[in-house]
């Protein structure tokens, strides 16, 4: 379970640090909001891990991003990016876990897939949604 | 069922007539095997609900494009999902995808003034159920299930 709890927290820490950069390049201030309020529910999640972990890893100093971002658009493809990464790394956890710890993953994979269609609507990508959140396509 | 039912909730019962209610809804239960009706069907799966779900979705938005349209772009999309997830648990479990048995409470959203929300109240109930049948699942289906919980939810967010 250790190392599914760990991959999610990994791209928990990448989330938060994402949103930094996403929100400096939005376009205008209900984006800007809709990246604080994602960036707080990830900081949720990471304080819920370091919660479970036996070890948690220590922070790395920086994430190398996916692709430059520049521009509202470059950094709603992060946000869309990094929350599709999120839900992928949650999904693992359904399986190694029960009862209330496969509930809070089940929400964190929920939530991570319901912000990457919100997302995509801002950025007028269709289709919105996906059959299976958090399987890699 | 009734007869369980009923002597369960009465407290002061003895052991005695608990102990023979029991047997005698055993003995009921078992006349069957002897009846001319058909045999009583295998338990379905814990995910036949699921799949008869969405099934049903997909139906609801068959209609509404019908009704609208315009919609066609913006709803075939979902109801594609649905019938990705009714073949893969059709799959799964051994049952059939093509089963029409759509409950009558799903027929409401074609009607509805407002199809949309109709839809999106379908989808975040048909999550619910989702969510108690992945904290149900055995691990090798938990991440199939969950998937499908979380796809309802985006739909329900595809739908505001």
């Amino acid at each position: 379970m250790n190392g599914q709890l760990a991959a999610a927290m990994a791209a928990e820490v990448a989330a938060i640090y994402a949103y930094g950069i996403v929100g400096v390049h939005l376009g205008n201030a209900a984006q800007v909001a809709e990246a604080r309020a994602a960036e707080t529910a990830h900081r949720g999640r990471r304080d819920y891990l370091l919660g479970k972990l036996e070890q948690p890893a220590a922070d790395p100093a920086g994430y190398d991003l996916p692709f430059p971002v520049t521009d509202p658009a470059s950094a709603l493809r992060l946000a869309v990016h990094v929350e599709d990464g999120v839900a992928q790394a949650w999904r693992p956890v359904l399986g190694v876990t029960q009862g209330p710890d496969r509930e809070a993953a089940l929400a964190a994979l929920t939530d991570a897939a319901v912000r990457a269609s919100r997302w995509r609507r801002i950025a007028r990508v269709s289709p919105a949604t996906m059959a299976y959140p958090g399987m890699a396509s | 069922m009734v007869l369980t039912g009923r002597v369960g909730t009465s407290v002061g019962q003895t052991r005695r007539q608990l102990l023979g209610a029991g047997l005698a809804a055993t003995t009921l239960a078992g006349c069957g095997a002897f009846d001319d009706k058909p045999a009583p069907v295998a338990t379905p799966d814990p995910l036949q609900p699921l799949l008869d779900e969405a099934l049903a979705l997909a139906a609801g938005y068959d209609r509404v494009v019908v009704a609208r349209p315009a919609l066609s772009a913006r709803l075939a999309p979902l109801a594609a999902d649905h019938r990705t997830h009714a073949a893969d648990l059709a799959k799964l479990i051994g049952a059939s995808a093509s089963a029409s048995a759509a409950p009558a409470d799903a027929r409401v959203e074609s009607a509805a003034a407002d199809p949309i929300a109709a839809l999106r109240a379908a989808e975040l109930a048909a999550q619910k159920t989702a969510v108690a049948a992945c904290l149900a699942a055995p691990v090798d289906r938990a991440g199939l299930v969950g998937s499908i919980a979380a796809c309802r939810a985006t739909h329900a967010e595809a739908l505001r």
